[in-house]
């Protein structure tokens, strides 16, 4: 696994006396993508804050590109493309003024993706992101998490709540990013049959615990039932109820 | 003091739900108001059993032992029943919670328990305290209409609070306003001797008008009214003048990341101390105008309008220190991922606060060295001010005088400068409990200043305190450099800078300490004040512990 984009070894995470991860092991090569998927509070978001070095490994270890996010943030994060769940992006800014803040941070920004995306999304420069509707916000925090065309992309449930057209755009643009060599997509979400639609690998977490990491081939393919393919869903059900028992 | 919720199967009545809120909710404030009217109580009784005539040596020591707490008090407990403690105070939108408007309760029901519990809680306040306190003898302590201004008080500031406004900030001033003119007529009334019974029909008549403006904010809330007036913004009004620049400042480039970040830091908290300065200091300026020849009036006017600054920035630095910016945050005060997936270190991060912090004083100050000679000129008052100069040019030569003037002007900048710094490190962190615990003590500390200082003058106490000056100089040094010593392991440990930047900052904080003592030392160049008092004030004057601490405060916010 020498290409690996993001490496974690024994990652363990404690909240309080509530273990948000346990023992977490996990390696993605380059050039493919990703689901996370689990319930709400499975612990997935947890795990890509890990990879952001916005929560720091209490034990175990994180590597992302072979560097550690925390002790070096600009060598990782200026190679990442994140769309957080909050849509978190400042009200006061817009379209306009983000863009050309987030312009400043990404040597590698396209100017004519950029303007690509904001009249793919029908984004008007001169709005405020607070007065955008909840889809026209991921639009935005979408189109700012693409144009520095990254090695990475990062995904944390981006659509969650959101219509299905806004959720097309965002799975086109997953489509688009993995249409360039080598890049990679982190694809966190609990909506499975999104993730059974792009995804080549799929990663299950459930209470902390990685229950099942394999190609969505194979997954498929190990978990057939008297001739008939699951969906990802049914397979996820079972494996969360075999956990249980 | 609330109690956790009953066991399922009782269940609480709407009322109880909202009054169990705010009980079990500030449980803890509760707890220490509960404690301060318990020690009351326990000092009237033993001066009671002893029947010790009670009597105060000046009206500030009375001030220091009652009123001050009571009004620490009183400020508390205006906050927890407007729900000022959870919400943004400058926003345009309602403080009243938001989720409260999707319980199935009348508008009616939602300001009137509110408004129960906090009048209540005020009136009783008072009560308790007009009843427990050790009243000097001399003193005539009225009953009722301290309780209706109180109640005036806390239903006129629940409506103000919960009310929709156009424009951000407009809630603060309004309020500002509408209490201060409640307060002077009373205060008018006080002066003219008004018996009792003329200040309660100035104030009872408030209660009802509060109450019906709050259920109009009440309702213009709930149906998510808010609304938005425009002002020109400083592009529009600059393209109209000259469309060119205008159009500049509308497509600024940032050239590099940290440069980005310096602009995203201004936006969102920069130019709040500029705008309160500019706010205030219209108001105690005007007071030029009625000093007339009064020197002693014209200097404390300039005085007060020279330290204005300084006292804003100790309440702007709170809100300038968080990193969250405006409704990125979840909890407004903790690092929202937007900033902290910046591909930025934690140093280029502070670094931009930082150079924000200093714009934003510069910013403040050009207003306060532009509005002072204007309003002197203006108002006839700078021949006064001009004369004073000369004389005390006469007196300590002319380069010292044109010294001291630029030193207390400098010196008030780097104290806005340091009061806008020195709380980095709490605003850091995103603790919201520690945010807003210090913001509290600035407020006690600002609410016991003064009377502080004034009882040491009144009461002859200056030479007392001039005396253990030293002593005091030297402990405040010594928690100084042994909080330092603590931040220095640390960050030696933690590394969140790197080497070049720790040894730059200590160089830093060395010449500045140095230069400071060398200026102060030439300019007090007298036996009275020793060498090692100056190297004293030097020490202390220089901010190194807290700001030495923000980069911790922030690797640990950022990387939790």
């Amino acid at each position: 696994m020498a290409d690996s984009v993001i490496r974690i070894d024994n990652l363990t995470r404690r909240f309080g006396s509530r273990t948000a991860l346990d023992s977490v092991s996990l390696s993605l090569p380059r050039g493919a993508v990703y689901g996370l998927v689990g319930a709400n509070g499975a612990g997935k978001t947890t795990l890509i804050r890990h990879i952001l070095g916005l929560l720091a490994a209490e034990s175990g270890a994180v590597r992302v590109f072979g560097l550690d996010p925390v002790a070096d943030p600009v060598g990782v994060l200026s190679r990442i493309g994140y769309l957080s769940e909050e849509n978190d992006l400042p009200g006061w800014m817009r379209v306009d003024e983000l863009i050309r803040y987030s312009r400043a941070f990404y040597p590698k920004w396209d100017d004519a993706y950029a303007e690509e995306l904001r009249v793919a999304f029908a984004l008007d420069g001169s709005t405020r992101i607070k007065t955008l509707s909840k889809g026209q916000k991921a639009r935005a925090g979408l189109l700012v998490a693409l144009a520095h065309r990254p090695e990475l992309l990062v995904l944390d449930e981006p659509s969650s709540g959101l219509d299905p057209i806004v959720r097309r755009d965002i799975l086109g643009a997953v489509i688009r990013t993995i249409a360039h060599d080598g890049r990679t997509v982190l694809f966190s979400s609990h909506l499975l049959d999104e993730v059974e639609e792009v995804a080549d690998h799929v990663t299950m977490i459930n209470s902390g615990r990685i229950v099942l990491s394999a190609p969505l081939d194979e997954i498929k393919s190990s978990h057939r039932l008297g001739g008939q393919v699951p969906s990802l869903d049914e397979i996820f059900h079972r494996r969360i109820a075999s956990t249980i028992t | 003091m609330g109690s956790r919720l009953p066991a399922s199967g009782s269940r609480l009545s709407p009322p109880r739900a909202i009054a169990w809120e705010f009980t079990w909710r500030h449980r803890w404030g509760f707890l220490a108001v509960g404690v301060y009217l318990a020690v009351l109580a326990a000092i009237k009784l033993v001066i009671v059993v002893r029947n010790v005539p009670v009597a105060f040596d000046s009206e500030e020591s009375f001030a220091l032992a009652v009123v001050v707490p009571i009004t620490v008090s009183f400020v508390y407990l205006l906050a927890v029943f407007t729900y000022g403690l959870s919400g943004d105070l400058a926003a345009r939108q309602s403080m009243y919670p938001a989720r409260m408007f999707t319980l199935p309760l009348s508008n009616a029901a939602l300001v009137d328990w509110p408004m129960l519990y906090g009048t209540t809680a005020l009136v009783g306040l008072w009560i308790l305290t007009r009843w427990l306190s050790v009243w000097p003898t001399e003193f005539s302590i009225p009953y009722v209409w301290p309780a209706t201004l109180a109640a005036a008080l806390v239903m006129w500031t629940q409506a103000l609070v919960w009310m929709p406004y156009g424009l951000a900030g407009m809630r603060v001033i309004v309020s500002v306003v509408v209490l201060w003119v409640i307060d002077a007529i009373v205060l008018l009334a006080l002066h003219f001797k008004a018996a009792e019974w003329v200040i309660v029909a100035i104030t009872a008549p408030q209660i009802p008008v509060a109450y019906a403006i709050g259920r109009v904010a009440v309702a213009r809330a709930r149906r998510g009214v808010v609304p938005q007036w425009r002002l020109p913004s400083l592009a529009s009004l600059l393209s109209r003048v000259a469309p060119a620049r205008g159009e500049q400042i509308e497509q600024v480039e940032h050239s590099s990341a940290g440069r980005a970040q310096s602009w995203y830091e201004w936006r969102c908290s920069g130019k709040s101390l500029a705008v309160w300065v500019a706010i205030i200091l219209p108001l105690e300026l005007v007071l030029l105008w009625a000093a007339g020849t009064s020197t002693t009036l014209v200097i404390v006017i300039v005085l007060g309008a020279l330290v204005t600054p300084v006292i804003v920035a100790a309440f702007a630095g709170v809100s300038a220190s968080s990193m969250g910016g405006s409704g990125s945050a979840r909890d407004g005060y903790g690092l929202s991922p937007f900033i902290a997936a910046r591909p930025l270190t934690d140093a280029q991060l502070l670094s931009a606060k930082l150079r924000m912090t200093i714009r934003s004083t510069l910013f403040a100050w050009v207003i306060v060295l532009l509005a002072i000679p204007l309003a002197l000129y203006s108002s006839g008052t700078w021949q006064t001010l001009r004369d004073w100069s000369r004389n005390v040019a006469a007196i300590i030569g002319v380069p010292r005088t044109v010294v001291l003037l630029g030193v207390v002007v400098a010196g008030m900048m780097l104290s806005t400068w340091r009061q806008l710094v020195q709380s980095l490190h709490f605003g850091l962190s995103g603790n919201p409990r520690l945010i807003k615990g210090s913001v509290f003590v600035s407020l006690v500390l600002a609410s016991l200043l003064g009377p502080l200082a004034i009882w040491i003058v009144d009461t002859d106490r200056v030479g007392v305190v001039w005396s253990v000056m030293p002593v005091i100089l030297a402990l405040l040094v010594l928690a100084k450099m042994l909080a330092a010593g603590l931040v220095a392991a640390r960050l030696v440990r933690e590394r969140p800078l790197g080497d070049r930047a720790l040894i730059a900052g200590a160089l830093c904080w060395t010449s500045a300490v140095v230069a400071l003592f060398a200026l102060l030392a030439w300019l007090a160049d007298t036996p009275h004040i020793p060498r090692y008092l100056v190297m004293l004030l030097a020490i202390l004057s220089v901010p190194l512990a807290r700001l030495s601490a923000a980069p911790l405060a922030l690797a640990r916010n950022r990387h939790r």
